[in-house]
């Protein structure tokens, strides 16, 4: 064989090596858009604003008396006593002497528009039952913006929600965190820059859709942890796979992008920390595993939903940074909803670096979430606890941001946080109390005394 | 061991309980500085010039109320909803013979927790089987006694309105021959008094319907839309019966006639969402509006056994969109005792003694039970969710499962 004739081995190396050689062109980088129905809000028309001599309930655990707040080009400008020096030309005033002021409420729970009003079959948008894992459905494509009760929560104060699948799946997909502005579409209601959440559910629900209902897995609570865990399996070998891909191509290699997975996109996006999880799980030793299980797959449990036995491990909870969202008295419909006890969100609150929140779940609660919060408030006070209405304000605004990943926008009234809203015509723990006027980002969207601002759904229009 | 033997000769105790303001949800209205006295089980003076009593009481000025009361809900009857051998609601044979005084459990969690709300006595309602007739209504008192059934086969109930499958034609066409059969038998009957068939003794279903067309039992009929209401009104006036609507979310739309009719209303204040096509005009300020209509409003939480404790909220809610606040309280006290033949729901002499003292507002939030009594009885209003709380609120170096 001539030494001049390269060997067969060694063409083959050659082109092997060429495959992969920085000197060769690479194909287009394949990536993942994260943000294909984006958000296409915008703050209706709006005024400067200065609303005076309130009660403020700032979300912050103050209270300030006879306090003015001034709402400029959508932010909160500045909050304390008799701000009219600081007024600019054109400014509307508001008179809310004997009102109080408290930031726009937020429900971390709501399945308005995926399971709208009138419920009727056409509209039963909320649970993907085909699959125990549907981390590729996002509840944002079920929305329909025109369920009457995006207008009821509103008049309850409602500013932010998010919109979550049902429970019936150990991985329903993804919930969406929407402006509790009207809209013709979904995008048009989407905040800006809130992160995606992840619905996950324990307990009975998905055992019973599937081992009860379909007699496939999981028919067991241990059938449930084993179908979260082969889901992050399967979802962190997709992330190491799209990594390397990712690295190599950076190296300047021309690597092979992965298959696209839809459901394996979502849960590798809650493994690199960009998915809160949301998860529905009623139990304390269902929820401690839940925090093992994100810490056994690289990422943080989150909030858990319902939590009805949220007190038992308080300490849990905190320590391991869990926000936990509750109701105060619904109870008794299911085995895991038995141990209710009405101070269970201030029994979570009570433990240092909590984050207690108050939630709805409800299309009819969603629009008297201070009431549910007054029940908890007054309920622990007769039984030993010391709580303000300025502090348990933060269970529905700040602490619900906080949850949702927006506590740098919304959730409190502070000097540069968006200018979310609400006046109430009383003490909002009163069960008389009403919302009077609603701002979502300094725009008024409801107010009781003129009806060009009470928005109606296209569906109740002309209705006899 | 002899006493034991002996005839008891008891000596009634007599209660008074003095210095309230009393919401006596009679014409007498509100009675500040009040005081009512209790002898037997039942309030034998309102207000006397001078209070002799065993006991005295003084209420501090706090507010005195008839208990409030509970209507057609699932209480003792369901203790989990959705574990099937804990519930006795429904059940695929129930006609309208269905009785649940025969299943009624005084000694379900949930009662203890309706107590905590002021509730003292309480409508239960069969949730019914595969025909619109779901049984009959019972009457119970909330002290958890074996002795709470107060009244079984009280009112006739009947689920009307629309169908998942099929046609709510053949629902109130069911109604609608029943009652005219029934009727044209008594007339029958009553016009042959030998014949053999008037002999015949009737059956069960037969006496009940007996009893609504002669108005000692009132017919409670769940519809929604309004074009079935109408209907409802129109049956009304053809048999002359003892009608209550139940839910009704379009009674606003018919008030005039409802409230003409006599109609009574039994229901809940909070619904304000169109959740079908049948219910398009729910609204927070209907439970007002039909009141000042002039219908006798009944403010309840229909189906549930869990959350009934809540009522009072949803009166103050009620209040909040515009009714007045005595209706309120009537709504959940008189109005109930009234349109289901109650002998109770008033502070008034003769009457049970089943009254509430608050710490404040009863619709409040902020308010709380510091007393309570049925048929005289003081009550607890301690359950099984304060137990829970207690225990993981006890600092124990041990595990909560030794801290009782």
């Amino acid at each position: 064989m001539s030494k001049f004739a390269p060997s067969l081995t060694v063409i083959a190396i050659s082109v092997a090596l060429l495959g992969c050689n920085q000197t060769q062109q690479q194909d287009p980088q394949v990536t993942i858009n994260k943000n294909p129905y984006p958000s296409t809000y915008q703050a209706l028309p709006r005024n400067s604003t200065l609303l005076t001599n309130a009660t403020v309930l700032t979300g912050t655990g103050e209270k300030l008396e006879q306090a003015d707040v001034l709402m400029i080009d959508g932010k909160i400008k500045a909050l304390g006593a008799q701000l009219a020096g600081e007024l600019i030309a054109g400014a509307t005033v508001v008179d809310a002497t004997d009102m109080w002021i408290t930031p726009g409420i937020i429900d971390v729970h709501s399945h308005l528009g995926v399971y709208p009003s009138p419920g009727a079959d056409a509209h039963n948008d909320g649970n993907e039952v085909t699959n125990p894992n549907t981390a590729e459905v996002w509840a944002e494509h079920s929305v329909w913006p025109q369920d009457p009760a995006f207008n009821r929560a509103r008049e309850g104060g409602v500013t932010t929600l998010q919109i979550l699948p049902g429970s019936a799946n150990l991985i329903g997909g993804r919930g969406v965190t929407l402006k509790n502005t009207p809209a013709t579409t979904m995008q048009a209601m989407k905040f800006p820059d809130a992160p995606y959440g992840l619905k996950m559910a324990c307990g009975e629900n998905p055992k019973g859709a599937y081992g009860r209902g379909q007699k496939v897995a999981p028919m067991t609570r241990m059938g449930n942890m084993a179908g979260y865990r082969q889901a992050f399996i399967e979802a962190t070998e997709y992330k190491r796979a799209w990594d390397k891909y990712e690295s190599d191509y950076a190296a300047g290699l021309n690597p092979q992008a992965p298959e696209r997975d839809l459901t394996k996109d979502t849960l590798k996006s809650v493994l690199e920390g960009e998915i809160l999880i949301h998860n529905h799980c009623y139990k304390a030793e269902e929820m401690a595993m839940m925090v093992d299980l994100g810490k056994e797959f690289n990422y943080h449990s989150g909030t858990f939903h319902h939590a009805i036995e949220g007190y038992k491990i308080a300490d849990l909870l905190a320590e391991n940074g869990n926000c936990a969202a509750m109701w105060p008295d619904w109870w008794g419909f299911k085995m895991e909803a038995n141990d209710m006890i009405v101070e269970n969100v201030a029994m979570v609150d009570a433990v240092k670096n909590s984050c207690a929140v108050v939630h709805s779940d409800s299309s009819s609660t969603i629009q008297r979430l201070n009431q549910e919060t007054a029940k908890i408030m007054y309920s622990a006070n007769q039984h030993g606890f010391e709580l303000t209405e300025e502090h348990v304000i933060s269970w529905i605004t700040s602490n619900a941001a906080k949850s949702l990943g927006i506590a740098d926008k919304t959730g409190s009234l502070e000097v540069g946080k968006n200018a979310d809203v609400v006046i109430w015509n009383s003490n909002p723990f009163s069960v008389y109390a009403q919302v009077n006027k609603v701002f979502i980002d300094g725009a008024k969207v409801f107010d009781r005394q003129d009806d060009a601002y009470r928005a109606k759904s296209d569906f109740m229009l002309g209705q006899q | 061991m002899l006493a034991g033997l002996l005839p008891a000769i008891v000596q009634a105790d007599t209660l008074a309980v003095t210095n309230a303001k009393i919401y006596t949800s009679t014409d007498q209205g509100v009675l500040t500085n009040a005081s009512v006295i209790i002898e037997d089980g039942k309030i034998i003076q309102v207000n006397p010039e001078v209070v002799t009593a065993d006991t005295i009481i003084d209420a501090k000025g706090g507010i005195l109320t008839p208990g409030f009361i509970g209507a057609m809900n699932s209480l003792g009857l369901v203790e989990v909803s959705q574990e099937k051998m804990t519930r006795d609601t429904n059940d695929k044979a129930a006609d309208m013979t269905f009785d649940p005084s025969l299943a009624f459990n005084p000694k379900s969690v949930a009662i203890p927790f309706a107590r905590k709300g002021g509730i003292t006595r309480n409508i239960v309602a069969p949730g019914g089987g595969e025909t619109i007739f779901s049984g009959q209504t019972i009457e119970v008192t909330l002290t958890g006694d074996w002795d709470s059934v107060i009244a079984t086969e009280q009112a006739l109930f009947v689920s009307l309105g629309a169908k998942h499958d099929g046609s709510r034609i053949i629902g109130m066409q069911n109604l609608i021959n029943k009652l005219d059969e029934r009727q044209k038998a008594l007339t029958k009957a009553k016009s042959k008094k030998s014949d053999k068939d008037a002999a015949k003794d009737p059956t069960k279903e037969e006496l009940i319907i007996n009893a609504v067309l002669s108005g000692d039992k009132p017919l409670i009929a769940y519809a929604d839309r309004g074009s079935d209401i109408l209907q409802l009104i129109k049956l009304k006036q053809r048999f002359n019966i003892d009608l209550v609507l139940l839910e009704a979310a379009d009674a606003i739309t018919l008030a005039d006639e409802i409230a003409k009719a006599g109609i009574p209303v039994v229901m809940d204040a909070l619904r304000n969402l169109p959740e079908s096509f049948d219910s398009l005009h729910n609204s927070l300020d209907n439970a007002g509006k039909l009141s000042k209509a002039g219908v006798k409003v009944v403010l309840a939480t229909p189906g549930d056994a869990h959350g009934n404790y809540a009522l009072r909220y949803s009166a103050g809610n009620a209040v909040a969109n515009g009714m007045d606040y005595q209706e309120a309280m009537a709504s959940i006290t008189s109005n109930v005792a009234d349109t289901f033949h109650l002998d109770a729901g008033r502070i008034a002499v003769g009457m049970p003694a089943d009254i509430v003292l608050w710490s404040g507002d009863p619709f409040e939030y902020s308010s709380h039970i510091e007393k309570m009594w049925i048929g005289g009885e003081e009550q607890s209003t301690e359950s099984r969710q304060d137990v829970l709380r207690d225990r993981y609120m006890t600092k124990s170096s041990m595990p909560q499962a030794y801290t009782k």
